[in-house]
């Protein structure tokens, strides 16, 4: 009996650990491939792409709402200095623009009902500025949602969406 | 050499052990589970207000992160999910069920079918949900059924659904919901009406 001690003890240090790391790793696992999902299916790096109006055909994750309209924009501050100009265009219903870093979290969402929203979002590390974001993550998501559960609100939405930005700024060259 | 294999197959059976528990405990295995869950329960309707922050404990992140990609935090928005009827029974698409409510609680809410794996259901019908401007003020209801009803009901179509669940989102929720749920939300009913193969 007691010969197995030892390996029944490393079959549960092993079933831990690994318990463990999967569900740390899950969220930035599953956010990764949404990203490379996102990026196929024509989601662009630095600009504002909107989806077409949600239906069963054209959704591309889980759980979108047909009643709302989404804008998305990946993002990739790993290169010093770098952030990013984000703009959410004036629309007359309910919209917001949320972020979300690598590891799924919705570190900051501005509601911008009938006005249009600018804010930087800076780099991890980042000293807070007035008027900025600063992402947890180099890499996530943008999403902007808009209220348009009919065609009239979605085209309305739509022209709203023309506003929207979301450019890389340079930052300044960094001295060796 | 006998000692060495009894190490590793223990190796290999943890590690099996806890990506399988890990799986299975956060909901993402096997296919098809869920996303009824959370310490939030109104009537049925389940939720974690927890969903898009990092105070969300590890199984519900990884959960969420599977079938509620980019939700947003409860200040903005909360997710209620149900996947059984008044009964106790799944929801399914041979059956007919009328969902009913009362005011909500949100500046703006809706209530949308999803399928065994988090999707629309793949119709064609544009029935796919009701919310607040389609139900109007007060008291509201909707049929879902896989095919239109002859009544002039708010109808959702569980066409192409299989076992399906429903999405209740409240967008700009009043404090009291997020500060008691039970006591702010009269959950919405399902009330299963009939089933094509007769149970």
């Amino acid at each position: 009996m007691k010969r197995w001690l030892g390996p029944l003890a490393v079959l549960l240090v092993c079933a831990a650990a690994t318990h463990a790391v999967t569900l740390a790793q899950a969220p930035a696992f599953i956010m990764a491939r949404a990203m490379a999902t996102l990026a196929d299916r024509g989601v662009a790096l630095h600009a504002f792409t909107a989806t077409p109006r949600v239906t069963p055909q054209s959704q591309q994750v889980v759980r979108s709402s047909p009643d709302l309209t989404y804008a998305l924009c990946r993002y990739d501050l790993g290169e010093p200095g770098t952030s990013l100009a984000v703009r959410m265009g004036a629309s007359p219903g309910y919209q917001s623009l949320a972020f979300f870093n690598a590891q799924t979290d919705n570190f900051s969402t501005l509601r911008g009902t009938g006005r249009e929203v600018s804010v930087r979002l800076l780099a991890p590390g980042s000293a807070p500025e007035e008027g900025a974001v600063v992402s947890p993550t180099e890499r996530g998501v943008i999403l902007i949602r808009r209220l348009a559960p009919d065609a009239r609100s979605f085209a309305a939405a739509a022209e709203a969406g023309k506003a929207d930005q979301c450019r890389l700024v340079a930052g300044e060259p960094v001295s060796r | 050499m006998r000692r060495a294999a009894v190490y590793l197959t223990a190796v290999v059976a943890g590690a099996a052990l806890g990506l399988g528990s890990a799986l299975w405990m956060a909901g993402l295995w096997p296919p098809g589970r869920n996303l009824a869950f959370g310490d939030v329960d109104v009537g049925g309707w389940r939720s974690d207000f927890a969903i898009g922050s990092k105070a969300a404990d590890p199984y519900t992140r990884a959960r969420v992160a599977r079938h509620g990609l980019l939700a947003l935090a409860k200040s903005e928005a909360v997710y209620l999910t149900r996947a059984v009827d008044d009964t106790g029974q799944p929801l399914r698409e041979a059956c007919t069920y009328r969902l009913s409510g009362a005011v909500m609680p949100a500046g703006w809410w809706s209530v949308t079918l999803y399928d065994a794996a988090s999707m629309l259901p793949a119709n064609t019908d544009n029935a796919l949900s009701i919310d607040a401007e389609r139900a109007g003020k007060g008291a509201w209801s909707a049929v879902i059924a896989p095919m239109r009803p002859d009544s002039a009901e708010a109808w959702i179509s569980s066409r192409g659904a299989g076992r399906f669940d429903l999405t209740l989102r409240l967008y700009l929720p009043e404090a009291r919901l997020l500060a008691d749920p039970n006591a702010a939300l009269a959950p919405p009913r399902i009330a299963r009406l009939s089933c094509g193969d007769g149970t």
